[in-house]
C-alpha cells in the first residue's frame, strides 16, 4: 500500500512544470488561436469572426514561402546530418583525451549571439571574398555569378547554424553504444560497411531523429538566416509571419499563418515518426539490451 | 538493461514534447498581446507639467541618432536623470509595440518619441499624442529653420518637434556605377543583382513613381500599385538584389552593391570611411523627411520633454549631434558654428542642402485614400519584399 504522500509526489513534481506551461503555452496558444479567426486593424481593434479565410487566404498566398522553408530547412537538415554524423563520431570514438575539447569547440559558437554569428556569414560569403573566389576558379560558381544572397547561401547558414544540435544527440548516442557489440560483430566476420550499416547505424537511431527533429523544427520557422543571407526571392514563412506582424500589423493573418505551420509541422512529425519507428526512438523493451 | 516499465506513456510524452518542440518553431511569430479598441483625437489634451523641471526623463529614438555626450551634458545642464533608449527601429514595428499602451493613455514611461512624419500624423490622428505647449518651447520656435515650420501634416507645429531631416536618394559607387543619375537607372541590366532598395514603402515607391514622371503628391492608389508591379518585375528578374535598412551601406562598401536608393545622412558616415561612396541626387527629385519629437499620452514629466526639446535647438548643442549624425539640421545657427569647427560639415550640401540642391525634392508622401486603400498598398510592398 501506498501512502498518500506516495500518491501525491509525482504530481507535485510535475506542478511546477505544468503551471509554466498552462501559463506561458497553453493560454497564449488559446490566445493565439482566437486571434487567428478574427478580423479588423490594429487601431480600430479586432472582432471574432470566426474568419477560417485567414488561413485559407495564408496558405493560398504563401505556399511558395511554405515550400521553400521546408525545402531549406530539409536540405539544411540532411546536410548537417552528412557533416555531423562523421563528426559525432570521430569524437565519439577517435577523440580520445581532446574528446571534451572538441566538444567544447561544437558548443562554442554559442557563447556568440545567434545574430552575429548569421551575420557574420555575410562577410564569408561576400562577392570578392576568398571563399567565393576559390568556388569560382573551381567553376562550382558561375564567373559572373553570387553566393550571397541566393538560396545556397540561406542553407549554408542554416545548416552552420543547427549543426551543433545535430551533433550533440549524435554524438551522445554514439557515445552509449556497447563497444562489445562491435567487437562482437567483428568476431562474427563482418566487414567495417557491414557493422556500420548492421549495428552502429541502427543503435544510434534515437540520436539521428533527436538530431533531425532538433535541427529541422527550428530551421523551418527560422527567418534570420532568409533576411541577411538571403536576397529578394528567398524569403521563408518565417519573414512573411514577422513582416505581416511587425510591419503590416496584421496579427490575424499572422496568427493564422503560424498555426498553419505548427499544424504542418506536427503532421510532418507524425508522418517521420510512423515511418522512422518510434521504438526506435524510445528504446523499446524488446531491442533493448 | 533499460527496462522502461511503461512504453506507451512514455510515447504519449514524446508525442507531447514534440507538440512543444514544434511550437518552438514559432518563437518568430510572437502572440497577440491586449489589443484594443482605438481612441479618436476629438479631446486632444496639451503636455502640461508643473513649474519646476526636475525628475525622470525617458526618450526613445532610433540608433546612432545622437552622439555620446549630449545626454550627459544635458542632464548635468539641467539636474534631470534622463534614459535614453534606442528602441525604434522601424515606424510600423515600434507602432505595433507601443500601441497597446497609447490606446490604454499610457506610453510606458516614455516621455518623448521619436517617429518620422507620416507616423507621427498617423499616431496624432489616433489621439495617441499630445499639443505642445509653445509657451515652453522658446527656444525651439526661435531656433527651427524656417523650412521646418510649416509641413503639410502639422502645419502649426502644434505636436510635433523636428529631431533630424534627411533627404532619401540614390547612394552610388562612383567607382563602379558613375553613370547613375535617375532611379531608372538602377533597372539597367549591366547593374543585375547588383542594386538595393530600402524596405521602408514610403522611401522607395515615391522615387519609383517620380522616375517615370508621376508627381508623387498626386499619385493615386494605382500609381502606386504601378510602381509595385515595375518592382515585382525587377525582383523576380533579379535585378534588385535586396532591400535593406541602413546596413545598405555595408553592401556597397563592399562592393556586392554598385548603386541603392539610401538615406543621406548614411551616404556621409559611409564617404568618411569610402570615398568612392557618394550621394547621387536623382535627376527626378528626392524625398525630404523629418523625424519628429513627440510627447505621447500619458507621458510622465512633459516638463522634462520640454527641457530638452529647448536645451537640442540651441545651436552649440545641435552642431555637436550634427557633427556626429551627419543629417540635415533642423536648428539653425548651427551652419555657422560648424564653419569654424568643421568646414567639412559646414559646406557638406547634404547637411546643410543649398535650395537648388533639393530643388526638385518633394516632402515624403503616404499612399492615398482611407485605411484600407493604404493597408492593401502596404501589403502589396511587402509581398514583393517576402517574394
Amino acid at each position: 500500500m501506498r501512502t498518500l504522500r506516495q500518491r501525491l509526489l509525482p504530481y507535485g513534481l510535475l506542478a511546477p512544470g505544468l503551471i509554466w506551461l498552462v501559463l506561458f503555452f497553453v493560454i497564449p496558444m488559446y490566445f493565439m488561436g482566437e486571434l487567428s479567426l478574427k478580423t479588423g486593424s490594429l487601431e480600430s481593434g479586432y472582432q471574432l469572426t470566426w474568419a477560417w479565410s485567414n488561413f485559407t487566404d495564408g496558405i493560398s498566398d504563401y505556399s511558395t514561402q511554405f515550400g521553400r522553408a521546408f525545402y531549406y530547412a530539409g536540405v539544411a537538415t540532411i546536410l548537417s546530418l552528412l557533416i555531423g554524423y562523421p563528426l559525432a563520431y570521430a569524437i565519439a570514438f577517435k577523440g580520445g583525451r581532446w574528446k571534451n575539447l572538441m566538444l567544447f569547440a561544437v558548443v562554442a559558437p554559442f557563447f556568440t549571439t545567434y545574430l552575429i554569428r548569421t551575420i557574420a556569414w555575410k562577410t564569408i560569403l561576400d562577392d570578392s571574398s576568398p571563399a567565393v573566389s576559390v568556388l569560382k576558379t573551381l567553376h562550382i560558381v558561375p564567373q559572373d555569378g553570387r553566393v550571397l544572397a541566393t538560396s545556397a547561401a540561406v542553407i549554408a547558414g542554416l545548416t552552420y547554424n543547427f549543426l551543433p544540435f545535430m551533433v550533440l544527440p549524435l554524438y551522445a548516442a554514439l557515445e552509449r553504444l556497447d563497444q562489445r557489440l562491435i567487437e562482437a560483430s567483428k568476431d562474427l566476420y563482418a566487414s567495417a560497411t557491414q557493422t556500420f550499416i548492421r549495428i552502429t547505424l541502427p543503435m544510434t537511431m534515437p540520436g539521428i531523429i533527436a538530431g533531425v527533429l532538433l535541427t529541422f523544427i527550428p530551421a523551418s520557422g527560422d527567418y534570420v538566416n532568409a533576411t541577411f543571407l538571403g536576397g529578394t526571392s528567398q524569403a521563408m514563412i518565417g519573414n512573411v509571419i514577422q513582416s505581416k506582424y511587425l510591419v503590416v500589423n496584421d496579427y490575424p493573418e499572422a496568427a493564422a499563418l503560424s498555426f498553419t505551420l505548427l499544424i504542418i509541422i506536427l503532421i510532418a512529425l507524425l508522418a517521420y515518426i510512423k515511418f522512422a519507428g518510434s521504438e526506435a526512438l524510445m528504446g523499446d523493451e524488446e531491442e533493448a539490451v | 538493461m533499460n527496462t522502461r516499465p511503461n512504453t506507451r506513456n512514455l510515447k504519449l510524452l514524446l508525442l507531447a514534447s514534440l507538440a512543444l518542440i514544434a511550437s518552438l518553431a514559432l518563437v518568430a511569430c510572437g502572440g497577440g498581446g491586449g489589443i484594443s479598441e482605438g481612441t479618436d483625437n476629438s479631446d486632444v489634451t496639451t503636455a502640461e507639467g508643473g513649474s519646476a523641471t526636475s525628475g525622470n526623463l525617458n526618450i526613445s529614438n532610433w540608433p546612432l541618432y545622437i552622439d555620446g555626450k549630449t545626454i550627459d551634458q544635458f542632464d548635468a545642464a539641467t539636474g534631470l536623470k534622463t534614459t535614453y533608449t534606442e528602441d525604434v527601429n522601424d515606424n510600423n514595428e515600434f507602432f505595433g509595440k507601443v500601441q497597446p499602451l497609447l490606446s490604454q493613455g499610457e506610453s510606458g514611461g516614455r516621455d518623448i518619441m521619436v517617429v518620422t512624419d507620416w507616423m507621427a500624423e498617423k499616431m496624432y490622428n489616433l489621439g495617441y499624442v499630445q499639443k505642445l505647449d509653445k509657451s515652453k518651447l522658446k527656444t525651439v520656435d526661435a531656433n527651427m529653420i524656417p523650412s521646418l515650420r510649416n509641413p503639410q501634416f502639422d502645419p502649426e507645429r502644434e505636436y510635433s518637434v523636428p529631431w533630424q531631416s534627411g533627404m532619401t536618394g540614390l547612394v552610388v559607387r562612383k567607382d563602379l556605377a558613375p553613370d547613375v543619375k535617375s532611379v531608372n537607372d538602377l533597372f539597367d541590366p549591366k547593374y543585375k543583382g547588383k542594386v538595393t532598395m530600402l524596405s521602408e514603402m514610403r522611401d522607395t515607391v515615391p522615387l519609383v513613381m517620380a522616375a517615370d514622371g508621376i508627381d508623387p503628391k498626386e499619385a493615386t492608389t494605382e500609381d502606386w500599385m504601378n510602381a509595385i508591379d515595375k518592382l515585382k518585375t525587377n525582383v523576380d528578374n533579379g535585378q534588385i538584389r535586396r532591400f535593406t535598412g541602413n546596413d545598405f551601406v555595408q553592401d556597397l562598401a563592399k562592393g556586392d552593391v554598385v548603386a541603392a536608393i539610401g538615406w543621406s545622412g548614411d551616404a556621409v558616415q559611409a564617404q568618411a570611411d569610402n570615398e568612392n561612396i557618394t550621394y547621387v541626387q536623382p535627376e527626378q527629385g528626392c524625398s525630404i523627411w523629418s523625424d519628429n519629437m513627440l510627447i505621447p499620452v500619458g507621458a510622465p514629466n512633459p516638463d522634462g520633454a520640454y527641457a530638452f526639446m529647448n536645451y537640442v535647438y540651441e545651436p552649440k548643442n545641435q552642431a555637436q549631434i550634427t557633427e556626429y549624425v551627419n543629417y540635415v539640421s533642423p536648428v539653425s545657427g548651427v551652419k555657422e558654428i560648424l564653419e569654424k569647427e568643421d568646414p567639412s560639415i559646414a559646406n557638406n550640401d547634404l547637411i546643410f542642402p543649398s535650395e537648388e540642391f533639393t530643388a526638385n525634392c518633394f516632402a515624403q508622401v503616404s499612399p492615398p485614400g482611407d485605411e484600407a486603400d493604404v493597408k492593401q498598398v502596404e501589403q502589396a510592398f511587402q509581398d514583393v519584399i517576402t517574394g
